[in-house]
């Protein structure tokens, strides 16, 4: 390509698919990567190595669950080599203080933890496992670490009414950061859609609960809450742009330009265990196919927010349309949005499920 | 805008790490999902965070490095170590 490339800032390595947990909104793709397919040890050094390299500042450790790999803290200590900013997204299922202290050893920087509401027994309920008394002591850990602490909880229909009691929690346990994250529907969370999808008045509910925590929280706790694109006029500004700041590898050392892009069945995805991470960043096609403004479609190619979102989310509109070059569909401006607002319309008198037999409970890949 | 008292000792957080950037040779802060590129003045200032030195003796070495006032610099100083607290970045003690 002969225009500048841009500079990644943040990797995530999604070190395995492996998961002690069930979550019916999981991101990873429904074809998940099998134990045995796993990038090696050394091949994780040098993509940490080569990402570095490259001008990534930031990784985060993720999955699956990371503390599933037994060479997780060789992989924290290889990053941290490089100067890499290192972050471990988990579910804290396998987090001893033993292993938290070799973690911090390695140079460790900041440790995420999901939790799926406040109360147990939803949040087991949700998770598919009883796991939620012992995230409660893990954070307590962290903190006693003197680690930094995030909170995440993905929120959907059957938890998104406990919002201040998750906040409430966040603050108990010292979290410096917590992302409510509205769920996103890609994965296994879209095929579960119609049951996670919050009704409108639940958002309305939600909004100011939100806002009103950032404000009472500031310089104690950063607090995350974006209203979710069903619910609003414009699109995400998917990944700040299509190949302009972020890289993901997943398990089997597949190189997407977004943790969802598996979703996209036109593209083909390069390999680091053939192609060095900087090739793929700057000459593969899966990269350039939507990279910068010029491929955007109509309505996009003339609209004032064209550097503002670049179209959206590329994922979305492949779901949806079975067409990743289109608009994405929660844009106000795409002839599809009707389409997402049959859809949700339909969910405002939908029950709320947390039963196995209704919801697709993620299950793991065989080795 | 909220003036930081004389006496606070800044001091940056656990959460936050100073380094030099790879690709530009500049300074750049970094913390969960975020980096702050640090200008000249972004980065004396965030140096002197160590917990060790009062706001006031920070006003202080930044006057005598830059060759200016006290009173001159002291509400620049004030003004971004509201920012860095504004995004939990220093430590909340005083």
């Amino acid at each position: 390509m002969n225009r500048a490339t841009p500079r990644p800032f943040s990797l995530l390595a999604e070190i395995t698919h492996r998961c002690p947990l069930h979550c019916p909104y999981c991101s990873n793709p429904l074809q998940l990567a099998a134990h045995t397919n796993e990038l090696s040890t050394d091949d994780w050094k040098r993509v940490l190595r080569e990402a570095s390299e490259l001008g990534v500042l930031h990784v985060g450790f993720s999955g699956g669950e990371p503390l599933q790999r037994a060479d997780l803290v060789r992989l924290v200590a290889a990053a941290r080599e490089t100067g890499l900013y290192t972050n471990l997204i988990t579910s804290s299922l396998g987090l001893t203080r033993p292993r938290l202290d070799d973690l911090k050893r390695a140079g460790l920087d900041s440790i995420q933890i999901s939790f799926q509401s406040d109360e147990e027994s939803l949040a087991d309920r949700i998770a598919g496992t009883s796991a939620h008394a012992k995230k409660l002591l893990a954070a307590q850990m962290v903190r006693d670490a003197g680690m930094p602490l995030t909170i995440n909880t993905v929120l959907h229909r059957a938890n998104i009414e406990r919002l201040e009691q998750i906040i409430g929690l966040a603050e108990r346990l010292g979290a410096e950061r917590l992302e409510l994250a509205n769920t996103q529907y890609y994965g296994w969370a879209f095929k579960n859609r119609a049951l996670l999808l919050p009704t409108r008045s639940q958002i309305e509910t939600a909004v100011p609960i939100a806002g009103a925590a950032k404000k009472r929280l500031l310089g104690k706790m950063e607090v995350l809450f974006v209203v979710p694109d069903y619910y609003s006029d414009r699109p995400k500004p998917c990944m700040n742009g299509w190949g302009q700041k972020h890289l993901t590898v997943n398990p089997a050392g597949e190189v997407l330009p977004c943790p969802t892009a598996h979703e996209i069945k036109s593209l083909r995805f390069d390999n680091v265990r053939e192609k060095s991470l900087a090739w793929i960043w700057r000459e593969s096609e899966s990269f350039n196919r939507f990279r910068g403004t010029e491929w955007l479609p109509e309505p996009c190619h003339d609209c004032e927010f064209r550097e503002v979102d670049f179209g959206g989310c590329r994922c979305q509109a492949a779901l949806i349309t079975d067409d990743a070059a289109v608009t994405d569909p929660a844009c106000q401006f795409s002839p599809h949005r009707t389409t997402l607002t049959e859809f949700v319309d339909a969910c405002q008198n939908g029950k709320t499920s947390v039963v196995a037999s209704e919801l697709l409970f993620r299950h793991n890949a065989g080795t | 805008m909220q003036l930081p008292s004389a006496d606070m000792r800044p001091k940056l957080s656990a959460r936050a790490r100073l380094q030099t950037d790879k690709v530009t040779g500049k300074p750049v802060l970094l913390y969960p999902e975020g980096v702050l590129m640090l200008n000249p003045t972004g980065h004396a200032i965030a140096s002197l965070c160590t917990g060790e030195m009062t706001f006031q003796e920070i006003v202080v070495k930044l006057a005598e490095r830059y060759k200016i006032s006290a009173e001159q610099i002291s509400p620049q100083v004030a003004d971004y170590l509201n920012r860095l607290r504004e995004k939990n970045l220093l430590e909340t003690q005083p």
